[in-house]
């Protein structure tokens, strides 16, 4: 075991903060050291400022990092009190994360690589998308959400290189009426991989991991817990392993070989 | 500004350059905190509870955040005593050598096991300055907090223990009955005792009508259980003679003002630096700033200095 943290304290200004579909924010911060130290699929807690009876942080991935520019780009959902509070946040407000936290996305392999997003778990695969279009795969992405109005991520897994982007919604306002399984399974129809990566709520990434299982493929999930401190200091993230025991969501994790988690 | 106060204490023999030491559970075993801060600064840190024989701990999840405070239920995951020592054993003998005192903190289910967990510390661990034993984790269903709930409860362990080690022991009390079981742990030989620990709390999901917590009760920590604790320290400094290590919700110099005038003779940083890393030295720095303000040469001389 290594006793020396990569993980500090960096300050960072917010550069925008926009509502980009219904309650889907983007913000853009300033932090030179930060934004190049960032891997994809780590991510950072937020020190929201506004509220002192709220004292813990906000743990949030990434979907870029300009090394030269200095910038992060995050996008997130106003889902509880700290992300609405983070959401009031204006251009030049400041504030600190700690990071970068965790242990990001294996990208290594040739192969055509799947990866599968629910809602607000698109961001850290956008930047999945990235990293292993630029180690030379070839990648499609499914993402799935609630309805047309709060889906992000489309244009941006376009951008970042992927092939093809399938989208599932609940309600059937936009691509496929169902869950991103339905979508998972018109893609390995049609493609081989060997490779999935996911990022979503906890039945989602279960249902994926189950038929990576089945068909044999590697899978690789982004998992989201009660992030306490973000570096191991307290214990708190735990994720049940399927050999017995527990794994540190934020250390060992966030991503991890989903055949070992007990889902 | 502040160099002309001495800050060195001496926590029953754990002699600390200054009074600033971690609550078990909130620090990792330190090194983790290398990345934002010179962990050598601190006066002490206390490691992880550590038993003798590994331990899972408890399901998830174990954290609920509640206004101004947080609830654990962890239930002492640790690797056992000489998983401890092999994954940090040199960066822990490593601090010794840089000035900041080590207390190992101990957790057993039974006497049985709290001997064995002291009896491999002793083997294991010899840098270590001092030992902590937690008789006082509500979120364990064997031992735990049942092992300090009465005085003569508290005394066994503290009898069990005495005999294995001659180093400085710490005892971690629970939030009740302090003055009594302060007492009877000092009879029976503690050095120092610590408190408190977190306060026994529930948290309840009207939706689902299950606890928020893997367990039905969890531990309360952080800012608002501030004066709480304060009120245990100054109750239990007046009951007994030997020194008391204060905790509880310190956010800043000024709470760890409070602890040292209610009698604590040094203060542990807990919550605080899960959500800001670097607090334990910034807290030092405004404590030595506020001994400075109170025209002293020697922070000792406020040791239970309240008026009233």
């Amino acid at each position: 075991m290594t006793h020396v943290s990569s993980v500090s304290l960096h300050r960072f200004e917010v550069v925008s903060n926009e509502e980009v579909a219904d309650g889907v924010f983007r913000l853009v911060l300033s932090s030179p050291d930060l934004a190049r130290a960032l891997r994809p699929g780590q991510f950072m807690n937020f020190e929201v400022p506004g509220d002192a009876s709220h004292i813990l942080r906000i743990p949030l991935s990434f979907a870029s990092a300009d090394a030269e520019k200095g910038t992060v780009e995050v996008l997130y959902a106003t889902v509880g009190e700290g992300t609405r509070r983070l959401s009031l946040m204006r251009p030049h407000d400041a504030s600190t994360v700690v990071g970068p936290c965790g242990n990001g996305w294996s990208v290594d392999g040739g192969g055509r690589a799947l990866l599968v997003a629910g809602g607000i778990g698109a961001p850290p695969v956008v930047a999945a998308a990235r990293a292993l279009v630029g180690a030379g795969r070839t990648v499609d992405v499914v993402l799935g959400s609630r309805s047309a109005s709060t889906l992000w991520g489309r244009e941006a897994a376009l951008e970042a290189g992927a092939d093809e982007v399938l989208v599932t919604t609940d309600d059937g306002s936009a691509g496929i009426h169902g869950l991103v399984t339905v979508a998972v399974d018109e893609l390995m129809g049609r493609h081989d991989y060997d490779l999935v990566c996911t990022c979503g709520p906890n039945v989602m990434m279960a249902a994926v991991a189950r038929v990576c299982e089945d068909a044999g493929i590697a899978c690789q999930a982004s998992l989201e817990r009660m992030m306490t401190c973000g570096f191991g200091a307290c214990n708190t993230c735990n994720v049940q392993m399927r050999a017995g025991g527990y794994k540190a969501c934020c250390t060992d994790g966030p991503v991890f070989d989903a055949r070992e988690v007990l889902w | 500004m502040s160099d002309s106060v001495s800050m060195a204490v001496d926590l029953g023999g754990i002699r600390m350059k200054n009074p600033i030491n971690t609550a078990s559970g909130t620090f990792g075993n330190g090194w983790q905190f290398e990345g934002f801060f010179d962990v050598s600064t601190l006066g002490a840190i206390t490691t992880k509870g550590c038993s003798a024989e590994p331990w899972d701990g408890n399901p998830a999840p174990r954290m609920v955040e509640r206004t101004s405070a947080i609830m654990n239920s962890v239930g002492l995951q640790n690797p056992g005593v000489a998983g401890l020592v092999e994954s940090c054993g040199d960066y822990l003998k490593g601090l010794e050598g840089r000035g900041c005192r080590v207390i190992c903190q101990v957790a057993g289910h039974s006497l049985e096991e709290y001997a064995r967990a002291v009896e491999l510390l002793e083997e294991l661990a010899p840098f270590a300055s001092g030992l902590e034993l937690n008789i006082s984790c509500p979120n364990v269903s064997q031992g735990g907090a049942a092992m300090g709930a009465t005085p003569a409860a508290a005394a066994e362990v503290m009898r069990t223990v005495r005999p294995l080690t001659s180093r400085p022991v710490v005892v971690k009390m629970a939030p009740h009955d302090v003055a009594e079981i302060g007492r009877a742990l000092e009879s029976e030989g503690a050095d120092a005792l610590s408190l408190i620990n977190t306060i026994p709390a529930m948290a309840i999901d009207v939706r689902t009508r299950k606890s928020r917590l893997s367990r039905p009760t969890a531990g309360l920590s952080g800012p608002a259980i501030h004066p709480i604790a304060v009120r245990m320290v100054w109750e239990c400094a007046r009951a007994v003679s030997i020194p008391i290590c204060g905790i509880g919700g310190i956010e800043s110099g000024e709470d760890a003002a409070e602890m040292i005038l209610a009698g604590a003779t040094a203060v542990s940083v807990g919550t605080a630096s899960l959500h800001d890393p670097t607090a334990a030295p910034r807290i030092l720095a405004e404590l030595e700033e506020w001994a400075a303000s109170q025209g002293v040469s020697d922070i000792n001389e406020l040791i239970g200095a309240v008026q009233c």
